[in-house]
């Protein structure tokens, strides 16, 4: 029998689910329901909706279309293009017979460099096939946001200490919504596109990483200031050649080093972003790697490769532990408490758990253990739940887990215990959207000190913010 | 050099091991390399062997721990003299030609010309010797070649010795993650033959140069000891000099020259970098506080490192600190490092205080000239039968820190003779050599920044640890110095940041000590954050001082920037 079959029935037409609390699964009414009648505990949280028409025009490869083309002279028209797009781009320029019609000559040669180059660039893709795809697609191939390219959230980060919650909309910003002021300061500069992943600097009010095409973009944003817009003088760019896109950023937990990663890179680097320099970490085997995750105590991190290889480093050696996922490479990884960690494999419904990796239980044979099967069922009520895993969320004290789904658009939430090395596993309930809203990411809350909440960015732009309250004296 | 620890010296021994081995491995790979026969491929791998093995090998062995001997030589006393303090250009210009840089850059021209000569004779070049039989005369003739490349090993040398010691900053700099140091030295070997490589460009092309115009000197004084003839064309001739090729040679070796001083460099600094674990307690090693209070030297660096791993990774060490002394039940571990922590802490403080207090000067000038001149209080004797508590040290040092101002005629003249000094120094000209550099000073004090961080960092983690770990509640009596300390450190940073205030020749241009200083910003304000948020529940029972509490108060609300 699955395990959904024993989750609360899911609201009735025309209502939706608020919140957990204790035991009571929360619903009212779509449209005159509020969270307020059940719970003041999210009511200081910013609202927010990200409709379409807040977002800023954007100069992306589809627009520029738009533009009409000024017929330069062909000097001018490659030096430009070498300018913005690099050699080869221009090689190709003046090797275009319909742009190139005055000097054969330089077309020839252009054409024949060319030539030599291209058998340069099959011998490297041959190589290293992982380089082939180009920035974008790589990040949305990796992505563990709901489409991410077309989405109107890319990604969502919750501040360690206080209520304050950064998105990166569809425009490439990063909005900073605070609990206690009212406006939103809206990052964006000129290097900052195809933003990837978000995340603040714990024992810090200011700091956020933004991962991104180019590199990082490390923002300091004043919490006292009034600038709606900060400028990009207070933006640095960490970034290294041959370490893009920038695939995940994620801070230790101690807010010291920063690790980023890029599905084109097979090292990740530890940054030490006061002096801008960086250390990769690499090993042989494995391509690129999509992201890493320190533990909560900052001891270890897990890194996955887009390949069925993943590491699991240790943060005082700087050794890896090397692990391999059957069938394929790892989509989601959380930690918990006592440095276990939680990963999923693409297109499998199983969570498996790694705890205590090789040191306690004699080495070798230490295998990862599945937790929870979450195969794909039917509801009773007609919904369908469960099938291959896109994202996973652990809330910070390890009580609650939250799983989002490839094919499904139900997000289930489990409750999580660990007794002596050992988690189990129970149903707690799950966070449809209204009408046919579609879950793109999700992130707990990391201060919520009355039990759990759980943001989730639907496609419609709207977040919806879900507290799991939970009373000692219950 | 000897007042520097045993454990840097035991580093450099171990340094100079590891480089012999690691140059040996690089010149057999060369010679397998120049060997490269794919038709014959036995006789290619006999005669390396061959090569491997014969005199000349270890001989050239012997020659390359010579040279990393030098270098061991050089790089101890660059490390452990502290940062030169040249505030003015005239300073700076006579330290270039002091005794010890003399020697230095005759070390390094040596060692260009030892690494030239071998890897030229590894390669079984016919340009080692500067000699040869003449062809038309009857005689011996001048190799110009060997002469020119000979010379060439020495301009390297000197070319690295101007670059790196008399216009770079030597400065240790510790990686912020350690890996091992097999790992370290590939990850960075394919940069540094690239590097290699690149960096010998311009001073070949210098070189050249050099040679086109004065290289007609040294060829006649040679052939003038020698007594030897010239029959070749000279290579002081644009056209012979190409022709010849042998600047492709020289580019090789110098690029060679320059792989084996960059290698040695990454070998020198994994191994002195290496951290580094201090007991607590101990009666024969060197403890952790004791490397701490030994300020500005390398053994507290590797002490302040290991201060922070030890917060972060070590709970045994953590559980010591927080034990109380048997017999006397005194927090003896903990007292004393906290003092030597708080002493760098101080120590460092001062110093930015210096410069900030710099800034207002002119307005303290004003003050003591038109105040009254203050009346030293005359020590009340005690009289009667009570005794005197007070130590009568303490009375001695107050009548020293009044100052007496007694007018001569001597401090007038000197006074003039100050003021004369000063407005002198003021002229264009004469300023540009003796006036104070913009910077100097807040650069050399800001380069000295990293274990102030790792002090901080460290100290704050074992402060927040204490909350479940300390038992008998050693650390709490000492929180609120703690803080204070650190309050204080992060008001005199913010000070130097805030526009306006700081004077002009405090304003940075050099992008280290920039960086360096928003590096230990952060790092203070992130370990006061680490003790505020640890303690957030408790902290309004901590018995602060008003001014801290408020300092602290954007802390608590998570308000900092």
């Amino acid at each position: 029998m699955s395990i959904f079959n024993s989750f609360p029935d899911l609201p009735g037409p025309g209502e939706t689910a608020f919140c957990k609390i204790n035991q009571t699964y929360c619903c009212g009414n779509v449209r005159y329901g509020n969270i307020t009648t059940f719970t003041n505990s999210t009511k200081q949280h910013p609202k927010i909706n990200v409709t379409k028409d807040l977002h800023h025009h954007r100069l992306s490869d589809e627009n520029i279309t738009m533009y009409v083309d000024v017929e330069d002279n062909l000097l001018k028209k490659i030096t430009s293009v070498w300018y913005k797009q690099g050699f080869l781009e221009a090689l190709s320029v003046a090797a275009d017979p319909n742009v190139n019609r005055e000097s054969q000559v330089l077309a020839i040669t252009a054409s024949y460099v060319l030539k030599v180059t291209n058998l340069f660039t099959t011998l490297r893709y041959f190589m290293q096939p992982h380089l082939k795809d180009i920035g974008p697609k790589i990040v949305s191939n990796y992505s563990r946001t709901r489409n991410w390219s077309s989405s109107s959230v890319k990604c969502i980060a919750w501040h360690p200490h206080t209520t304050k919650i950064a998105l990166a909309t569809a425009d490439d910003n990063v909005r900073v919504y605070c609990s206690e002021v009212s406006f939103v300061s809206t990052l964006k500069c000129k290097a900052q596109g195809h933003v990837s992943s978000l995340s603040w600097r714990p024992y810090s009010a200011s700091e956020i990483a933004v991962g991104c095409e180019q590199g990082v973009i490390v923002w300091t944003v004043d919490p006292n200031s009034m600038f709606t817009k900060p400028s990009s003088s207070n933006a640095v760019v960490l970034k290294r050649s041959g370490h893009s896109p920038v695939t995940d950023v994620s801070w230790s937990p101690n807010g010291d080093l920063l690790v980023s990663c890029s599905g084109a890179d097979t090292s990740m680097l530890v940054w030490d972003v006061g002096m801008e320099t960086a250390i990769p970490l690499r090993r042989v085997a494995g391509g690129g790697i999509v992201f890493a995750r320190w533990s909560l105590n900052a001891s270890k991190i897990f890194a996955a490769t887009s390949s069925i290889i993943f590491r699991v480093w240790d943060t005082q050696q700087w050794t890896p532990e090397r692990w391999c996922a059957r069938g394929c490479r790892v989509v989601a990884a959380c930690w918990g408490p006592k440095d276990m960690v939680l990963f999923a494999a693409k297109s499998e419904p199983i969570v498996y758990a790694l705890s205590n990796s090789g040191i306690m239980n004699g080495a070798k044979t230490t295998k990862a253990q599945p937790v929870v099967d979450v195969t794909k069922v039917e509801l009773p009520s007609g919904e369908a739940v469960g099938g291959p895993i896109l994202d996973m969320s652990w809330d910070p004290t390890g009580s609650y887990l939250a799983v989002m789904y490839e094919e499904t658009h139900l997000i289930s939430v489990f409750c999580t215990t660990q007794m002596m090395m050992q988690l189990s596993v129970t149903p707690c309930c799950f966070i449809s959207g209204i009408d046919n809203e579609v879950p793109t990411t999700m992130a707990f809350q990391q201060n919520f000190t009355e039990g759990a909440c759980l943001s989730i960015a639907w496609s419609s732009g709207r977040i919806q913010h879900f507290p799991i309250i939970y009373t000692e004296n219950y | 050099m000897e007042t520097k620890s045993k454990i840097f010296s035991q580093r450099l021994v171990k340094a100079v091991i590891w480089n012999i081995c690691l140059q040996t491995i690089l010149a057999i790979l060369l010679v397998f390399f120049i060997q490269i026969d794919l038709i014959h491929p036995i006789t290619w791998i006999t005669s390396t062997f061959n090569d491997i093995f014969s005199w000349k090998m270890s001989l050239n062995i012997v020659l390359l721990g010579l040279v990393s001997c030098f270098q061991a030589y050089l790089y101890g006393s660059q490390y452990s003299m502290p940062v030169p303090k040249y505030f003015t250009r005239i300073s700076m210009f006579l330290n270039m030609f002091s005794l010890q840089n003399i020697i230095f850059s005759t070390l390094y021209a040596l060692n260009g010309y030892f690494t030239m000569s071998l890897y030229s004779s590894l390669a079984k070049s016919n340009f080692n010797v500067l000699k040869k039989k003449c062809e038309n005369y009857d005689g011996q003739c001048l190799i110009e070649q060997s002469l020119f490349l000979q010379i060439g090993g020495m301009w390297m040398g000197l070319h690295y010795f101007t670059k790196s010691h008399l216009f770079g900053a030597a400065v240790l700099t510790f990686p912020h993650i350690y890996q091992e140091k097999f790992q370290q030295i590939k990850l960075v070997i394919s940069n540094i033959v690239s590097m290699g490589f690149q960096h010998s460009i311009t001073p070949v092309a210098y070189y050249c140069l050099f040679y086109f115009v004065w290289g007609n000197k040294p060829r006649s004084v040679v052939s003038d000891v020698y007594s030897l003839y010239l029959e070749d064309p000279p290579l002081d001739n644009i056209i012979n000099l190409i022709s010849s090729g042998i600047w492709i040679g020289l580019w090789f070796y110098a690029s060679l020259f320059f792989i084996s001083i960059y290698t040695m460099k990454t070998v020198f600094n994994v191994v002195l970098t290496e951290p580094m674990k201090f007991p607590i307690e101990s009666n024969k090693d060197m403890t952790l506080a004791t490397a701490l209070s030994e300020r500005l030297q390398f053994t507290s660096y590797l002490g302040a490192l290991d201060l922070k791993n030890l917060s972060r990774t070590d709970p045994a060490r953590r559980g010591q600190i927080f034990t109380l002394s048997q017999p006397g039940r005194h927090p003896k571990n903990w007292n004393n490092l906290l003092e030597k922590c708080l002493y760098i802490i101080n120590e460092f403080n001062k110093e930015l205080e210096s410069i900030n207090r710099d800034s207002c000067t002119v307005d303290n000038g004003i003050q003591s000239k038109v105040g009254f001149p203050k009346v030293a209080p005359s020590p009340t004797r005690y009289t009667g039968s009570l005794r005197n508590m007070a130590s009568p040290q303490l009375l001695e040092l107050k009548t020293q820190n009044t100052t007496i101002v007694d007018d001569t005629l001597a401090t007038a003249v000197k006074d003039e003779f100050n003021s004369f000094l000063q407005k002198l120094c003021q002229k264009p000209g004469i300023s540009y050599f003796f006036g104070e550099l913009v910077d100097t000073k807040l650069k050399f004090i800001l380069i000295q920044a990293q274990p102030v961080m790792w002090t901080c960092e460290g100290l704050a983690y074992i402060v927040s640890s204490s909350l479940k770990e300390d038992q008998y509640g050693i650390v709490q009596h000492d929180l609120p110095t703690v803080l204070a300390a650190f309050v204080s450190l992060k008001q005199n940073l913010d000070k130097l940041t805030k526009p306006g205030l700081v004077p002009r020749k405090h304003i940075l241009n050099d992008a280290l000590a920039i960086k360096n200083r928003s590096a230990l910003l952060s790092a203070v304000k992130r370990s006061l954050y680490k003790i505020v948020l640890t303690f957030s529940k408790y902290i309004h029972e901590i018995p602060l001082d008003p001014d801290v509490l408020t300092a602290i108060q954007p802390f608590i609300l998570c308000k900092e920037p």
